[in-house]
């Protein structure tokens, strides 16, 4: 039964990786397309633009969570049992969303963002019908349950195997002095995105209900700068979660390939505290420019967002070379896009920073600078951990071996992001305002060395979506026989 | 001024960064004990620690004190000039949009619709101060005018799909010229 369970487990883990690279590919492309236009390469309508634009951040935030569960569940379900029908049932609602969101783009035109801020989709709704606004709501909406369902069965497993989500966090050994180790990094990574992402669903849920509400009711309102907040609560938690879901794969699979234990001594666990709390209250650095709000709390924004640094670039990214220094480790494609990874992450976290301070988020804010600081770590570290942990899956399930290109794509991956955020960034620089479908002739520069470094990029990530799906063919050929071998 | 400081601050502080994964990418080959690159890592952890925590707060102490949320001259207070500005799908509407240099401004922002970015930039098209224009609330911004030419104001806030046509001129003049 258990080895079954977990064959499944693997399963479903190949499915939502094998989705992931594709999606990922077909989103870059996407991606790419935007900066053609921008860059006046290529015309399309602003309608299209936009609508592309809708589809690459909802579908990219999309698979980075869905892969972040996916190395969750695999690295989790060594330590604690997971049942399969949990993750598949995840997979099942995101399906459905994603075809509703689709329908919603191409079939009914809209194009309000993946965090749109209320009461933007009642407004597109009275041009465009309602059926569109409605169809991606209920998108989002199930997409949303599907991940709750998700956190609250975690929530409960780990209740139940730790006594506790805060047991699971270390509080016995930070606040009541018991000697030793916590939990595994796994389900301590995973108490703190269980919490933090309950948390951010029911705040974008709630958001997305009020629009809901709005559109079928007029005469329903509610406060926008309130559904701002909650927006982005949903949208800064969820997107951050994404990275400390995938974390996980690099504490494993780092700690695996050096032969040297990473284990959750007191300052790691202090340090997945600090994290917890700090992903719950920074969200306010998105609504630095509203000054309706109270100043306290946006002087908190600031000064909470410079902490939060403070958690990866002291203890997870240190600890990542402390592992590494003088290890002898074996650089393959896996280890090398975790290392990498990490860089990415504190890379980003650099510019995340900067604009964080009020006085420059207020010359800085929704600029291409911000699109920069998310594409350093979303695209040089959450994906390039899902890029490792694919290999590694293969690996370790099945039988892939390391070949000579992979050296030369995961070069020319990152070489290329670095340019491409880099022209983002400096877009930034330049005052170049983000989702704009067309830009001045003083900004096409930048658009089209972004688009040159993302060519290459696609390149790469083909490669690597190709070598995944070779190297998933090794794996229901030696491990699943196996298994059903010792299960009956 | 800030956008520069950003740039830069960014570039130097992601190279010692690339710096020191290089570094530990270098040494990778060797094979050392960890007991003792432990026990020496977290040693030099506590001076890090304290260095960032350091360079954080001394960041956050001078940046907190020029909030962009109050008038910063004391002569900006008593000649301001009040102009209501409104934002709707897909155009701004400003009660006076003419200036002289050395006005001092206080734009009273808000939206008829959904909520819109108001963004000032300067002659060489770069943002000079921006605040959210939210249906329901009114928010203000403080500029003064320094140089003589054509500022603009964009659309910072996705607002659909004509948000990139929300754009305005304002028309700053030289003191005493015609
Ligand atoms: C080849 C790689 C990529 C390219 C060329 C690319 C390009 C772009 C462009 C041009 C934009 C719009 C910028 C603007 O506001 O003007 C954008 C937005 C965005 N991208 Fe990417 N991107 C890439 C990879 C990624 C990855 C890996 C992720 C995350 C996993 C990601 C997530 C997002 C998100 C969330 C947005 C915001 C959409 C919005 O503003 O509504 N992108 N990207
Ligand atoms: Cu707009």
């Amino acid at each position: 039964m258990d080895l079954k369970n977990r064959a499944s487990n693997n399963k479903g883990i190949a499915y939502a990786l094998m989705i992931t690279s594709v999606v990922l590919v077909l989103m870059m492309i996407a991606g790419l397309t935007m900066l053609l236009n921008q860059g006046k390469v290529i015309n399309i309508s602003p309608l299209l633009f936009y609508k592309i634009m809708t589809l690459h951040g909802t579908g990219m935030i999309g698979i980075a969570s869905l892969g972040g569960v996916a190395i969750l569940w695999y690295f989790l379900s060594k330590y604690i049992y997971l049942n399969s029908k949990i993750f598949f049932a995840n997979l099942t609602f995101s399906l459905i969303g994603v075809v509703m969101i689709l329908i919603a783009i191409f079939g009914f035109n809209f194009s309000d963002a993946w965090t749109f801020l209320y009461p933007l989709p009642s407004f597109s709704a009275k041009l465009n019908g309602k059926t569109g606004a409605l169809l991606f709501l209920f998108g989002l909406l199930i997409l949303g349950v599907g991940y709750l369902v998700v956190y609250f069965y975690l929530a409960a497993r780990l209740i139940k195997e730790y006594g506790g989500l805060g047991k699971a966090l270390g509080w016995d050994q930070i606040f009541r002095g018991k000697k030793g180790y916590g939990p595994p990094s796994a389900a301590v990574a995973s108490a703190m995105v269980v919490i933090a992402n309950s948390v951010g669903i029911l705040a974008g849920a709630t958001a997305i209900v009020e629009s809901i509400i709005n559109i079928i009711d007029p005469n329903i309102t509610f406060d926008p700068l309130a559904a701002k907040n909650l927006t982005y609560a949903f949208g800064h938690i969820f997107a951050n979660c994404t990275i400390y879901m995938a974390v996980i794969a690099v504490y494993e699979v780092l700690a695996e390939y050096t032969g040297r234990p990473w284990k959750s001594n007191k300052v790691f666990l202090i340090a997945w505290n600090f994290s917890t709390l700090f992903t719950l209250m920074i969200y306010t650095h998105h609504l630095l420019m509203d000054y309706a709000v109270p100043e306290w709390m946006l002087i908190l924004g600031q000064i909470f967002s410079y902490a939060n640094g403070l958690p990866v670039m002291v203890v997870t990214a240190y600890g990542a070379l402390m592992i590494v220094h003088k290890s002898n480790i074996k650089w393959d494609f896996a280890s090398s896009m975790f290392f990498l990874s990490m860089f990415g992450w504190v890379a980003g976290a650099v510019p995340a920073i900067i604009d964080a301070t009020i006085v420059v988020n207020h010359v800085m804010h929704n600029t291409k600078w911000v699109p920069g600081h998310f594409h350093t770590y979303m695209g040089m570290g959450v994906i390039a951990m899902i890029f490792g942990f694919m290999y590694y899956f293969n690996k370790t399930e099945g039988t892939q071996k390391q070949n000579e290109f992979d050296k030369y794509a995961i070069f020319t991956y990152f070489v290329f992001f670095v340019g491409l955020v880099g022209s983002f960034l400096y877009a930034g620089k330049i005052s170049v305002p983000r989702r704009w479908a067309v830009h001045f002739p003083e900004w096409t520069g930048t658009d089209q060395f972004g688009a040159l470094c993302a060519v290459f990029i696609i390149i790469a990530a083909i490669i690597f979506t190709v070598r995944f799906f070779k190297g998933l063919s090794t794996v229901g050929k030696q491990s699943t026989p196996k298994s059903y071998k010792s299960a009956s | 001024m800030y956008q520069t400081i950003a740039w830069y601050a960014t570039l130097f502080f992601v190279f010692l960064i690339s710096l020191a994964f290089s570094f530990v990418f270098g040494e990778s080959k060797r094979l050392k004990d960890y007991a003792p690159i432990q026990e020496k890592g977290y040693k030099i952890r506590k001076y890090y620690f304290l260095c960032l925590v350091a360079i954080l707060g001394l960041s956050a102490a001078i940046s907190l004190t020029k909030l962009p949320y109050h008038s910063q001259t004391a002569e900006a207070a008593s000649n301001l000039k009040i102009v209501n500005v409104t934002g709707q799908q897909f155009s701004w509407n400003l009660s006076q949009d003419t200036f002289t240099v050395g006005d001092s401004v206080e734009f009273r922002v808000t939206s008829k619709d959904v909520t819109h970015g108001f963004g000032i930039y300067d002659p060489n098209m770069k943002i000079i101060g921006q605040v959210q224009a939210m249906p329901e609330y009114t928010n203000t911004e403080y500029v003064t005018f320094k140089k003589a030419g054509t500022y603009k104001i964009l659309c910072l806030e996705y607002c659909s799909t004509g948000h990139h046509l929300m754009v305005k001129d304002i028309i700053v003049k030289p003191k005493g010229g015609k």
